[in-house]
């Protein structure tokens, strides 16, 4: 649905973008992920044809941007970073105009109004000034004015930023169910709702892919072990003592009170034999938890591994000179 | 055709819902009020020479254009400044309509209010009627002419408001770009080389007002404005595309 080759920006003095590639097939929902600056709001414009690309090609539902740009631009439903709309219009004749420009048929205009109003949940409002919506209602006018000319693609910049708990949960609840019927990509640096919403990952860092993958494919790839956290009414030497000699485990940290975090070989599952350790030994256990490594540790490791790098470099340079 | 139309409407709404529409309705009304009422008192002294009361109000004074050149600018600098400051521009451009379709949008947008700012003076009109004979010919060429003026410096205001993302200084910048393309037709008087006073006579926007208020249409006048006038737009429309993602 969407493809993506070689996508490159330069601004004055850098890329803020560099050869960025992917593949983003029909019905996925693509989270972008990136730390604030690394190249997602520009890589969106640059999808959406607002910014044009310095090179590389970009082709949507089988049409090329630079050859069709309003062919593109009809089949992209955008949300921008900052929602701009327009303060003195009232939210139903601003979607009536968006359906306008987006080149909604006149008959259809009226069913597709209802449909964006009811899944954006903006029955109250439809009478209101948008100047007077709190940032919560904006987003969503801004989200229906996206959806309103049906688009197969759906580009969201960072939906969720500004809103207050109960709002992100729906706007997330929207998109995922939009996830059903639109291919979606979705930038954020809020990592829980891309697992919550998300099929697959990319992550980008200083203008270019660092992955790309699902949830579960990139937790994998890094080398983060499996920690258990146990709690134990038991004498502390002895059940340290037992768990080191357990199969499997790698190093074993007493943190008082009966509590002890074991880490083990690679990706081994000691939650049985812990749970055997206690039954043979009679030891009433308190707690057990398994920890894997969160895509918030793959996040960490992906985009912050360069900067340490070259802090580092430039540290030994600083040394040299 | 449609989303033409429907960036026209956007655009009316949001004059008709601003304040600053209705301060420069009252200020035109009140400086168009003064130039009648000083052109009538003029007229009525038994020493004025014998003249059409319109010829006086449409280009005759200084008043008629130093209200152009100071409220046009003041009409057209939101329309592109604004868009790019609001983050509104993303949203148009990222639509499938054209940089074009939206320039001239929002230039037919305007002359819609332009020309509704002048609606009163139709009046002014009227009341001569009832008192004394009026010619038709030279009020409806002197309203062309005032159409004419405002295609010209309306298209101007819109190639600065698409340069830059501050109202005001779109406005201040049209208000230069006015004054020069004003006073380019002034200096004709300033200069004696045969050739050079031809050319800037042919630019006189004043003399090309009083032509049109003697119910004079030269070809040359409405060519001249009118080309004039399609540059911009066609500068705003270029300023508007290499100012994408701006």
């Amino acid at each position: 649905m969407i493809e993506v080759e070689g996508l490159t920006k330069r601004f004055v003095d850098r890329d803020a973008v560099s050869n960025v590639s992917f593949f983003v097939p029909e019905g996925e929902v693509l989270g972008f992920l990136g730390p604030n600056g690394a190249g997602k709001t520009t890589t969106m414009r640059m999808i959406t044809g607002y910014l044009p690309a310095t090179a590389g090609r970009v082709r949507v539902a089988g049409l090329d941007l630079a050859a069709d740009p309003l062919g593109v631009r009809a089949r992209i439903g955008y949300l921008p970073e900052n929602i701009a709309l327009y303060p003195e219009m009232r939210v139903e004749e601003y979607l009536r105009f968006r359906a306008a420009i987006e080149g909604v048929a006149r008959a259809d205009v009226r069913a597709r109004l209802e449909e964006v109003s009811e899944r954006c949940m903006l029955g109250d409002v439809r009478r209101q000034l948008i100047g007077t919506l709190s940032k919560g209602y904006r987003q969503r006018v801004g989200l229906a004015g996206a959806l309103i000319h049906k688009p197969p693609v759906l580009i969201l910049d960072e939906p969720t930023v500004g809103l207050d708990p109960r709002q992100i949960v729906k706007i997330r609840e929207l998109i995922a169910e939009l996830g059903r019927d639109h291919t979606v990509i979705l930038s954020t640096h809020i990592l829980p709702e891309v697992e919550q919403v998300c099929r697959r990952v990319l992550i980008i860092d200083g203008g270019t892919l660092v992955a790309d993958g699902t949830p579960e494919q990139l937790r994998a790839g890094v080398s983060g072990a499996t920690e258990l956290d146990v709690e134990f009414e038991a004498p502390e030497a002895e059940a340290r003592a037992a768990l080191e000699a357990l199969p499997g485990a790698a190093a074993v940290r007493s943190e008082g009170d009966g509590r002890y975090r074991v880490r083990a070989e690679g990706r081994a599952d000691l939650r049985r034999a812990v749970f055997a350790l206690a039954v043979e030994r009679r030891w009433v256990m308190l707690g057990l938890r398994q920890t894997v490594p969160t895509l918030e540790d793959v996040f960490l490791r992906l985009t912050t591994r360069d900067a340490a790098g070259e802090a580092e470099a430039a540290l030994e340079e600083a040394a040299n000179a | 055709m449609r989303k033409t139309l429907a960036l026209i409407g956007r655009e009316l709404v949001a004059y008709f819902s601003s304040p600053l529409a209705y301060v420069i309705l009252t200020a035109f009304l009140f400086v168009n009020g003064y130039v009648f009422w000083l052109v009538l008192s003029y007229l009525n002294s038994p020493s004025a020479p014998p003249m059409a009361a319109f010829k006086l109000l449409f280009g005759g004074t200084i008043f008629f254009w130093l209200m152009l050149l100071f409220v046009l600018p003041v009409i057209t600098m939101r329309l592109l400044a604004e868009e790019r400051r609001s983050g509104t521009l993303e949203v148009l451009l990222t639509s499938p309509v054209s940089e074009g379709q939206v320039v001239i949008a929002k230039f037919l947008a305007a002359l819609v209010f332009y020309l509704f700012l002048w609606l009163p003076t139709v009046i002014y009109v009227a009341i001569l009627a009832r008192h004394s004979a009026i010619d038709p010919g030279p009020v409806l060429a002197g309203y062309l002419g005032i159409a004419m003026l405002g295609l010209l410096f309306l298209a101007i205001g819109i190639f600065t408001s698409a340069l830059v993302r501050n109202q005001i200084v779109a406005a201040v910048f049209a208000f230069a770009l006015l004054l020069v393309v004003f006073s380019l037709g002034l200096v004709e008087n300033l200069t004696t080389t045969p050739w050079l006073k031809g050319a800037l006579g042919y630019m006189n926007l004043w003399d090309h007002m009083d032509d049109f208020a003697k119910g004079l249409v030269d070809t040359r006048h409405l060519v001249y404005q009118g080309s004039l006038g399609v540059l911009f737009l066609f500068l705003a429309t270029k300023a508007l595309e290499a100012s994408r993602g701006r």
